[in-house]
């Protein structure tokens, strides 16, 4: 398990960091390269030091193998004595001369010949006669006078080193034919060769941890510029336009560094310029306001001078200014929903929130039109939860969204009951405002929050709304987080429902109250 | 009796259908168009009232505002056509003692200005001569506070301020009890006026400002004179 996790992190990390990437695949495939060509190396070393050395033992063995024909070939000796004293003293005269001093020899008569004289063979004092086997002994015989040689493993010590068998055949008179055996010992180049490929290996681990260095160093150098980018441009998102990278040299890096300047440059430009033209329209807004509001102003005060004094005015010009009165009052409403809704479009409204009751809030929405419901003929019924109902929203404005949605009701209600209700749960609050009138179709339930638009454009508008009110409502409703939804159904009315969280910031998944609200059962239609 | 106000406003037809309105109510009216110059006039005028529009041409009206407030406690109604709180704020942090948002109705702007006017009758019956109320005594005969040989000066809306809360110092008062007590409304007023009052009120008689102990806060409720 311990070795699962470790590999999962290395694995991790390598994914992640692509300068250990970098390295980790340099460093194994500089080793495969390595290994490679060490082997190499190795081969032709051994090869070369092993040639070399035949060679020579080929014409050591050849000057060997002359010389003891020669003193064979010149001897007078007859007698078996005599041969045997030769024959034996040839066996120390070989070890001693020529320059490997580790060579032995064995001077062996060849089988199945008649001879009279069977003399003893020869034999170095510790040589293993196995050494030189029956395949380099036929070898031998089979092509007399020319050398024969054999590759063997010669094991000293329980350690095998490599050897070299060779042999010949003498031709010795009277005792017939013989096969002198010469074995020589490689272990001198074996050690060479052993050294050699130690000091390779030791080379090739010096050389590996280099690369990974030289590679580590590299890979840094070329990905710090990368590692920087990523940085600048992290702090770039969290809103630092000003920051940069440093341009350095004429290479690619500093292309990549160029580049993306120029790129923040044009970026920081366009948000600067989007802002500007923020600013501009919160600006137009702003002197919109004030512009219009003083005539405004002038004019509302004459009204309610000419208004307040209708009684000694003719009947058509007391009639024109009871109009001009009721209009300058829809004026200044549609002038202060014009620049809320602008307000919200420029985003500069905030909302000042605080702790309050929504109970209360919907009892002065409900009590500042109930003169209106009255005058309609719909009764507003209330059904709240006792005590309070506390959540953080804007005061003034939940108490404007509540009052736009009764006003509606009442409009659309067709006299008949409205029903306010408040609920609550841990995470959220919310108030319905349901009535019984003409309802709406699924496509105008669509539309129903779209600026000025109007149910029915045919129907005749009495209570004077400017056709902004759902559409503030929607947007004050977004300021709040909360949310503000629909259900509404043909000729059985409408209902809607307005879900705060109680908390700025907190999170709700359901809305404390029912849409549809609890009647009857109808299908539903839901924004 | 006649109340003198000056209307400083840089439109002319607003200026003459405000004068209008107010001459029939009874008030003595004089006018000023400019920012620049809204000092000297005012000076030269004394009058009982101000109302000042905060755009103006020259200086705003803010600067206006507290270029008189350095003068004189006389009472100050900023015409605002904007409604964000920082303006209006700014306005009233300025001095102001209160505001009306354009297009106003005549029968609001009369009922402010009328309000301001008001002598403070309901609180000075109420108890003697002088209040104490921490290191400071307040003169209601001769409108004016002390504190030990030092005088400090507030503006009469200041004065009636910190008076109710000095008359009864073990209550704590909600912002609407303020607003009607002091300010003389009614109805439902915009409860930042009783915010940022507090804050110039501490600001001129309080050791350390922010941490207040002659007017202190109520958390959720309101204000009261005195530590808790």
């Amino acid at each position: 398990m311990k070795i699962r996790a470790f590999l999962r992190w290395g694995l991790g990390l390598f994914r992640k960091y692509l300068q250990a990437r970098a390295v980790f695949s340099t460093v194994a495939s500089s080793t495969i390269l390595l290994i490679l060509v060490g082997g190499f190396l190795s081969y032709s070393i051994g090869n070369g030091l092993y040639s070399t050395r035949t060679k020579q033992i080929l014409n050591e063995s050849e000057r060997a193998a002359v010389e003891v024909q020669n003193t064979f070939s010149a001897s007078t000796v007859n007698d078996e004595v005599a041969l045997q004293t030769l024959l034996n003293s040839v066996i120390p005269s070989l070890e001693s001369s020529g320059t490997s001093s580790t060579r032995k020899v064995a001077l062996l008569r060849s089988p199945n010949q008649n001879q009279e004289l069977i003399l003893q063979s020869p034999i170095s004092a510790d040589l293993d006669t196995s050494l030189v086997s029956s395949n380099l002994r036929e070898a031998v015989r089979l092509s007399p006078g020319q050398l024969k040689y054999q590759s063997i493993s010669i094991t000293e010590n329980e350690q095998s080193h490599p050897g070299i068998a060779v042999g010949t055949s003498i031709q010795i008179p009277q005792a017939g034919q013989y096969e002198l055996y010469l074995v020589f010992d490689l272990i001198s180049e074996q050690q060479t060769l052993d050294f050699v490929q130690r000091t390779m290996a030791i080379g090739a681990l010096f050389l590996i941890f280099a690369i990974g260095a030289v590679s580590f160093f590299v890979t840094n150098w070329l990905v710090k510029p990368v590692r920087d980018a990523a940085e600048v441009a992290e702090d770039i998102a969290e809103g630092a336009l000003d920051r940069r990278l440093v341009e350095r040299g004429e290479d690619v890096i500093a292309n990549l560094a160029k580049s993306f300047n120029r790129m923040t440059e044009s970026l920081q430009k366009q948000i600067n310029k989007l802002a500007s033209v923020s600013k501009m329209q919160q600006r137009f807004v702003s002197d919109v306001s004030h512009e219009l509001r003083t005539p405004l102003t002038t004019i509302k005060l004459a009204g309610d001078v000419i208004f307040a004094n209708r009684e000694t005015l003719e009947p058509a010009a007391r009639r024109s200014a009871e109009l001009m009165h009721d209009q300058i009052e829809r004026f200044e409403v549609l002038l202060n929903d014009l620049l809320e809704i602008s307000r919200y479009d420029a985003g500069a409204v905030r909302a000042e929130l605080e702790l309050q009751d929504l109970n209360g809030v919907v009892g002065m929405a409900i009590a500042g039109l109930e003169p209106l419901a009255a005058s309609k003929g719909s009764d507003i019924l209330i059904n709240i939860p006792s005590g309070s109902v506390d959540a953080e929203f804007d005061g003034p404005r939940i108490e404007r969204l509540i009052r736009n949605l009764l006003a509606n009701a009442i409009e659309h209600g067709e006299g008949k009951p409205i029903t306010v209700a408040v609920g609550a749960s841990d995470s959220a609050v919310a108030v319905s405002v349901t009535d019984q009138g003409v309802g709406m179709s699924r496509a105008q339930v669509d539309r129903v929050f779209d600026r000025f638009w109007r149910a029915d454009p045919a129907r005749k508008r009495t209570t004077g709304g400017t056709g902004l009110g759902l559409a503030i409502s929607l947007e004050d409703t977004h300021l709040h987080g909360g949310w503000l939804q629909v259900w509404a159904k043909p000729g059985e009315g409408a209902c809607f429902r307005l879900t705060l969280p109680r908390k700025q910031g907190e999170v709700f998944t359901q809305s404390p109250l029912p849409l549809p609200p609890k009647r009857k059962t109808t299908k539903s239609v839901q924004a | 009796m006649s109340h003198k106000i000056l209307v400083v406003d840089d439109d002319n037809a607003l200026r003459e259908m405000v004068g209008i309105v107010l001459e029939s109510e009874g008030f003595e009216l004089s006018f000023h168009d400019a920012g620049s110059g809204a000092l000297e006039k005012f000076q030269e005028v004394n009058p009982d009232l101000v109302l000042l529009d905060v755009m103006l041409p020259g200086k705003d009206g803010i600067q206006v505002c507290s270029e008189i407030r350095s003068k004189a406690g006389t009472p100050i109604i900023m015409l605002t056509a904007k409604t964000e709180s920082e303006d209006v704020v700014r306005g009233l942090e300025a001095g102001a003692d209160d505001y009306v948002v354009k297009p106003f109705d005549p029968t609001v702007l009369i009922a402010r200005i009328k309000a301001r006017l008001r002598p403070l009758t309901q609180v000075v019956e109420a108890s003697g001569d002088l209040v104490t109320l921490g290191p400071l005594i307040l003169d209601i005969t001769g409108h004016e506070v002390r504190r030990g040989e030092e005088r400090i000066s507030l503006t009469p809306l200041e004065f009636s301020l910190l008076l109710t809360l000095a008359q009864k110092p073990k209550q704590v008062f909600t912002r609407e009890m303020l607003l009607e007590l002091v300010w003389g409304y009614h109805y439902k007023a915009d409860t930042r006026l009783v915010n940022v009052h507090v804050q110039r009120l501490r600001s001129k008689i309080e050791d350390d400002p922010d941490n207040p102990k002659i007017v202190t806060t109520v958390r959720g409720i309101g204000y009261k004179a005195g530590q808790a």
